[in-house]
């Protein structure tokens, strides 16, 4: 028997991001989306639309707890595995590093 | 019902009942209660007039830290005192010089025993001799957590009038009730029993606990340890060789268990067992200052894992992304506010003790500050030269172990009850601890 994803905003997230829209469009909204949990859920920073995709996030306060949550989130919601031994600085220390360390990993 | 007799100023949030219970617990072993303490070591006297008005802005921002904590029915709340307790007090060695008068006031401070309507939330004390100058903030959980300590700090530290005045903005009030209300009620439910499964799962092993309870506990004592900028290199190297840069708190908690183990491997118990709490406040938030903002998770590490080193750190590895996949650090968030309608002696069995057995679950406690805030700053035209922190503990375990890192060292405070525990016990478990940081 088939069986039928169940529709809910990830889902419908998830398949528009995956399917209908164009790639660049499709990064924007990743980058956004890993913003808007960053910091809703993670740092504060006082004026968040002033903060570049090249700021870093570590400095900005980002630990290893909010590490592990991001990269859950990111998981998650890109369904994607982000390998342990890659976990870096190098890797987590801006949206832009985040970015493209997530595109290396989405076939 | 008993009834306040003075005026509320704020009611006690799920996350303060949590703390409370901890100072009802000891309390009950005739022990002050949850009297914690975060000190600086300053190379001179710190510019006190300005010190004393900061101290007194901070008190005007926030009166709670005037307030008694009371209680009504199964409720607590901060309650205004007739009259303000001073919140600054200077201690100032005598014309007979005692061996130790810094560490002897310290621990008079942190061991004096107060009623808790009559204990002062927050108080700072300026400890001077001749060539020391201690400066020690004590409060009492549920008044404040360690992260609202750091901001206390930060706000004393902060020229600037305007930038005070960012503290506290925006108003958040219980953050675990914000985190709960992102939750529909069927899924609060669902995470209640997600927790309850979590901790039933922890006490199928009996934790091992080192302190010979045979003995009264008798006062709160303290051992701190500075490591070199070497040994701190070499041990932040190993934490990213052996755990990754997402587990500092995760290697330090399972040297610490190695070490214990090492002490006396023929401990009775299945497992050692650390709570550690986890800030539901973004990072670099200023916000909220007062009240305790944590959720409680716990490592547990089987007997049979502590010989081998890398297969006890993907475990605890292993056991924290399970945690943060599960969501299990929220679960235990409707399982904080459910029991914050208990006695206080039914939330610790419900929430810190095993619930089978009413033991100790935890074999040590612990608490990794990070990086300090204060890490970078003069403390009133005065140098920082060392900090520590200390805390009350229940017994068993009797035993705490608190890291932060301050001025790129790592800074150890081993917090022990004595007789329970001995300084040179201590100072043995140290050196293996410190084996354990800098083994390869």
């Amino acid at each position: 028997m088939m069986r039928v994803p169940k529709l809910n905003h990830d889902f419908l997230y998830f398949y528009v991001c995956t399917h209908l829209l164009p790639s660049h469009t499709r990064k924007v909204l990743m980058k956004q989306k890993i913003r808007d949990f960053i910091f809703d859920e993670l740092i504060f920073v006082a004026e968040p639309e002033k903060f570049s995709d090249d700021d870093d996030l570590l400095e900005a306060g980002l630990d290893s707890m909010g590490i592990m949550r991001l990269i859950m989130f990111i998981e998650e919601q890109f369904a994607v595995t982000l390998p342990d031994s890659e976990i870096d600085p190098d890797n987590v220390n801006s949206f832009n590093a985040l970015e493209a360390w997530v595109i290396q990993h989405k076939s | 019902m008993k009834k306040l007799d003075s005026t509320i100023l704020q009611a006690l949030n799920p996350s303060d009942y949590f703390t409370l219970a901890m100072d009802d617990e000891i309390r009950r072993e005739n022990m002050p209660g949850s009297l914690c303490g975060f000190a600086l070591n300053l190379d001179k006297e710190p510019d006190i007039e300005t010190l004393q008005a900061r101290i007194i802005e901070f008190g005007e921002r926030f009166p709670v830290a005037y307030a008694s904590l009371q209680q009504q029915g199964k409720r607590f709340f901060w309650c205004q005192r007739e009259q303000n307790i001073p919140l600054f007090s200077q201690h100032k060695e005598g014309a007979t010089q005692s061996a130790d008068f810094h560490k002897e006031t310290v621990l008079d401070l942190i061991n004096q025993k107060q009623a808790r309507e009559d204990i002062s939330p927050i108080s700072f004390h300026l400890i001077s001799s001749a060539n020391k100058h201690t400066f020690l903030l004590r409060w009492v959980h549920p008044f404040c957590d360690a992260r609202g300590v750091d901001l206390i700090f930060k706000f004393l530290c902060t020229n600037d009038a305007d930038q005070r005045l960012k503290f506290n903005l925006p108003e958040l009030g219980s953050l675990v009730n914000l985190h709960l209300e992102k939750y529909k009620w069927w899924q609060k439910i669902a995470l209640f029993f997600q927790a309850k499964r979590y901790i039933t799962k922890l006490d199928q092993l009996p934790s091992i606990i080192h302190a010979d309870t045979t003995q009264t506990p008798k006062q709160l004592n303290f051992t701190n340890f500075t490591l070199t900028d070497e040994q701190t290199t070499r041990i932040n190297t190993n934490v990213r060789k052996h755990v990754g840069m997402t587990g500092t708190s995760l290697y330090y908690i399972g040297c610490f268990m190695r070490a214990l183990h090492r002490m006396d491997p023929t401990q009775k118990g299945e497992a050692y067992c650390a709570p550690y709490a986890f800030s539901l406040r973004k990072n670099k938030s200023l916000s909220p200052v007062l009240a305790n903002h944590v959720g409680a998770l716990f490592a547990q590490v089987p007997k049979a894992l502590l010989n081998d080193r890398s297969a006890l750190f993907q475990h605890l590895k292993n056991e924290n992304m399970q945690v943060i996949r599960k969501k299990l650090d929220y679960a235990f968030l409707p399982v904080m506010w459910a029991a914050s309608w208990l006695s206080l002696e039914k939330h610790g069995k419900e929430l810190r003790k095993s619930y089978a057995s009413g033991t100790e679950r935890s074999s040590f406690w612990f608490s990794d500050i990070g990086k300090t805030d204060v890490s970078e700053m003069v403390f009133f035209d005065s140098k920082i030269n060392s900090i520590f922190h200390l805390c009350q503990i229940t017994s068993p375990p009797a035993l705490a172990f608190l890291s932060c890192q301050f001025n790129k060292r790592l800074t150890f405070s081993y917090n022990f009850i004595e007789p329970l525990f001995h300084a040179q016990w201590i100072d043995q478990l140290h050196d293996l601890m410190l084996e354990e940081l800098l083994m390869e």
